[in-house]
């Protein structure tokens, strides 16, 4: 193993060492504009090394896995500059077993996704021709191995698959997009699902329904409530919360959200998009709760941050990444939301987010893909509409959870998870 | 890699050999790359990096194929397998410009080169600056200061002829403030850096003090109130807003196969006033978004896309340029070897009109001066960008500092609502950030403009 390779070299003068490698083969298929485009094979390779001289920690990467001495030379070079370690490589831990590869995949070639992906789009075109189609089809297989100086040493072989489907309609100026994608560790995937559920999202646009102005009622979707959860996902950062510029800095144990809101990090669903069974610090990972009945419960360390504030690295890697997001099922069937809604707005998709101040909760948003909810109903698509407020007062006025929950993954999504639909008692509208 | 270098020529022109298609060609890449991060009082991260790897493109039929890889000790296997793979694809007709062949080899200038900057130097020199930001004042929470530079080698070769070496370096910096009173955190931040050497980097202590300063001031500013108002953007918002609101419709490939944006975006066309002329140049000397060639080994040039008010260009790739039967004009860019190049802009931005910004303000009864950009988002007609901050305009005087600013709106009608445009030019700097699409991203693009004002447009917010 060239991780073992390197932990050995480089010890002849680092006191810690670990180094982490990537091998990964992708196969994808692209269609744009009602035809297929490309399709790509990809082979990548990665390496990463840390260590840790006189106390202080030094790391390098590289592609070229010829390049063991220059990546060990250049990290023990960092090192001599690099800030104390806080913290002491993990030793060997037993793993909780994972389901993160599906043989099923493997045979899986480009002829049968191009199959895959033009059925999608034939779906989308039958029901409205005008609309300029595509789809995009993407198997990886990986391996990541880990060692370190510590003798721990891990190797996990996964596949990912992500499907989508979608497309573009236009109508005089106005320029409609609407898509469904998913990503996950195994083959069995619903392509017909995706591709009905991108038309449903194009069928409730049919009409534009002009929207005032105001303070209203909304909805977000399973994939719209990132609005609220970004600030969330920022906010427990354990970095920031040690700097102090988490505005949940001291609020653990504290109520933060409505009662009815529970979000569990799981790291153990079953072929879930980020599953896996350890960090890319050798920390075993583990279910961590964030917010239990509205209360927060934990942030999120790497090791050094962990170290720095003095308490326990809770799996998520050095970049302290969340896994996969399980919010907790409400008690109302999200039809029954909806038609207990007067007047009010349905959320999936932003332009613009993240761009105002996240962390501080504070968003301020174009509403991308949105639809007017009259008198229980869904009336249409709203355009030029910015919705504004402060994430964790909303988590606050969270009014009712829907039964049903998605999954929301693939390529784009920041935060993947297992969603439901999440009613906003109030939120400021700004229409054009 | 290093060994090979001088015969690159011979490698990549026998490994295009094995190419059954009807055009072919190989991008390789060797980037070096340092960084120094300081979050709060603490060295967060320190190091460097080499990334190797190359792209193979066939097209066959109007179909593509791509191999992509780290792994450089077979060439042939990757041409092979981009060819099978544009054959699985193909199926019609290609479209695809003629270029002239071009050989030549590109070296990079520097100045003060960073390679040559020992990495104890990087780290003293961002220390200084983050110091200045955590001392400003009792309000500094914490701080961010990030470093980094980047050295690419690019060889590209097809099976045309073409054959360019290129040098790409890149050093930027972005020193940020985070400052708290009670519950409100707000950042202020400036970014540099140079294409041409370390010296972008030096002397940027007022730079970081001005950061600190700015979240200081943001944290006692009210949120701007969501509004219709008349907006005047300096000119990096206005870059920001050139190459969103507008940039990203001109690029082809959301044209060149879609008839109903073929009516929307039709030459001749008027988009904006008389005097609004918008420009992509590649050639721009000192540009951030300036080559000589693009990733398709086709010069670059001066585009214009509006003048007059009316729209008179588009940028192109190769492709996109043989299906709507205009003129390359080299913009075909790949953000690295992992991807094939798309239609991107260069440097964009509105030419210098010849208003006063004193004139542009005097008349304004209640309106907002939107500066800097944290940054933009585009769906073809709709756009949101966000101001760093800004000041709120009162009976013709700029007044108090306001933040949250978020400009929203429809590019058709924002464009003709833009009514006067400043007699001044400016840049955005250089920064760790750039431009996103599909899932390239950063690409590193110029943004300018003058001081120009937006009637009408939406600004979100809290009521």
């Amino acid at each position: 193993m060239i991780v073992k390779q390197i932990v050995e070299k480089a010890l002849s003068r680092a006191q810690a060492v670990q180094a982490v490698m990537l091998t990964q083969e992708t196969s994808s298929v692209d269609f744009e504009n009602d035809r297929l485009k490309s399709a790509e094979s990809s082979q990548r390779t990665q390496i990463d090394v840390k260590v840790i001289v006189d106390g202080k920690v030094g790391v390098s990467s590289t592609t070229d896995p010829q390049d063991v001495d220059g990546v060990v030379n250049r990290a023990l070079e960092a090192a001599e500059f690099g800030s104390p370690a806080h913290f002491e490589l993990p030793d060997a831990q037993s793993l909780d077993p994972v389901k993160i590869f599906d043989p099923a995949l493997l045979p899986l070639e480009k002829p049968e996704m191009i199959r895959m992906g033009q059925q999608m789009m034939e779906m989308v075109k039958s029901y409205n021709p005008e609309i300029l189609a595509g789809a995009a089809i993407n198997k990886t297989i990986y391996k990541v191995e880990y060692a370190n100086s510590r003798g721990a040493v891990y190797a996990a072989d996964h596949t990912d698959f992500n499907v989508g489907a979608g497309g573009q309609l236009v109508r005089g100026t106005d320029i409609l997009f609407a898509s469904q994608s998913m990503g996950q560790k195994k083959r069995a995937v619903d392509t017909e699902e995706i591709a009905a559920q991108a038309i449903e999202y194009f069928r409730m646009a049919e009409r534009i329904a002009p929207l005032e102005s105001g303070e209203m009622p909304v909805i977000f979707t399973p994939r719209g409530f990132i609005a609220l959860l970004l600030s969330l996902g920022l906010a427990v950062d354990g970095k920031s919360v040690h700097l102090g510029a988490s505005p949940l800095r001291d609020k653990l144990g504290q109520q933060i959200a409505s009662p009815s809101l529970t979000i569990v990090d799981d790291p153990f669903v079953e072929y879930g998009p980020r599953t896996g069974a350890f960090d890319n610090e050798g920390v075993a990972r583990k279910v961590t709760p964030l917010v239990e009945k509205g209360v927060l419960r934990s942030f999120i360390y790497d090791l050094d941050t962990a170290g720095r504030a003095g308490t326990a690295p809770t799996g998520h890697g050095s970049n302290r990444s969340l896994t996969n997001l399980v919010i907790s099922p409400g008690d109302i069937p999200y039809e029954t939301m909806l038609r207990s809604t007067q007047s009010g707005l349905l959320v999936h998709e932003y332009l613009g987010l993240g761009q105002g101040n996240p962390i501080n909760g504070e968003f301020s948003v174009n509403v991308f893909l949105g639809y007017k909810i009259e008198n229980g109903e869904l009336v249409g698509r709203v355009k030029d509409v910015m919705l504004a407020g402060n994430a964790f007062d909303a988590l606050k006025d969270i009014v009712a959870i829907s039964k049903e929950r998605e999954w929301v993954s693939g390529p784009w999504v920041y935060f993947p998870g297992l969603m439901p639909y999440i009613k906003v008692g109030k939120l400021s509208v700004t229409a054009k | 890699m290093k060994q090979g270098m001088v015969h690159m020529r011979d490698q990549l022109s026998q490994a295009l050999k094995m190419q059954d298609v009807e055009y072919a060609d190989i991008r390789l890449e060797d980037k070096t790359n340092t960084w120094v991060n300081f979050r709060g009082p603490d060295l967060d991260a320190i190091g460097s990096g080499r990334t190797v790897g190359g792209i193979v493109r066939a097209l066959y039929k109007g179909g593509w194929g791509y191999a992509t890889f780290n792994d450089l000790s077979d060439l042939p296997r990757q041409v092979r397998e981009a060819c099978q793979t544009a054959k699985l694809v193909g199926t019609g007709t290609t479209y695809f410009s003629r270029v002239e062949p071009v050989v030549d080899v590109l070296k990079a200038q520097m100045v003060k080169d960073f390679r040559q900057v020992p990495l104890a130097e990087k780290k003293a020199l961002v220390e200084e600056y983050n110091r200045i930001i955590l001392g400003f004042h009792k309000n500094i929470q914490t701080s961010s200061v990030r470093y980094a530079d980047s050295f690419k080698q690019i060889w590209f070769a097809n099976s045309e002829g073409t054959y360019i070496e290129d040098e790409v370096p890149d050093v930027n910096l972005m020193t940020a403030a985070i400052a708290r009173e009670g519950d409100i955190v707000q950042n202020g931040f400036e970014t540099g850096g140079a294409i041409d050497g370390f010296q972008g980097v030096e002397n940027f202590h007022d730079k970081a003090r001005f950061a600190a300063q700015k979240a200081v001031e943001l944290v006692k500013a009210p949120p701007v109130t969501g509004a219709k108002y008349t907006v005047v953007t300096d000119p990096i918002l206005t870059g920001v807003f050139t190459h969103e609101a507008f940039g990203h419709l001109s690029e082809s490939d959301f044209v060149y196969e879609n008839p109903r944006m073929q009516e929307i975006m039709v030459l001749g066309k008027r988009f904006g006033v008389q005097n609004l002329n918008i420009i992509d140049d590649g050639t721009l000397p000192g540009g951030l978004g300036t080559h000589m060639y693009d990733n398709e080994g086709v010069p670059t040039r001066q585009n214009y896309l509006i003048k007059d008010g009316i729209l008179v260009g588009r940028l192109h790739s190769r492709e996109t340029a043989a299906k709507m039967k205009e003129q390359v004009s080299g913009n075909a860019r790949s953000v690295h070897f992992q991807h094939p190049p798309i239609v991107r802009m260069t440097n964009t931005y509105i030419d210098q009109g010849t208003v006063a910004f004193e004139d542009m303000i005097k008349d304004i009864k209640l309106g907002v001066y939107a500066i800097k950009a944290i940054g933009g988002e585009t769906a073809m007609e709709m756009f949101t960008f966000s101001a760093a901050y800004g000041y709120m305009i009162r009976d013709g005087q700029v007044a108090e500092l306001v933040r949250d600013v978020v400009l929203t709106g429809n590019v058709f009608n924002t464009l003709m609502n833009i009514d006067q445009i400043g007699n001044d030019l400016g840049w955005e700097p250089n920064g760790p950030g750039g431009c996103g699409k599909n899932d390239q991203h950063p690409l590193r693009v110029g943004l300018g403009g003058p001081h120009i004002r937006i009637q009408n447009c939406v600004v979100g917010g809290q009521q």
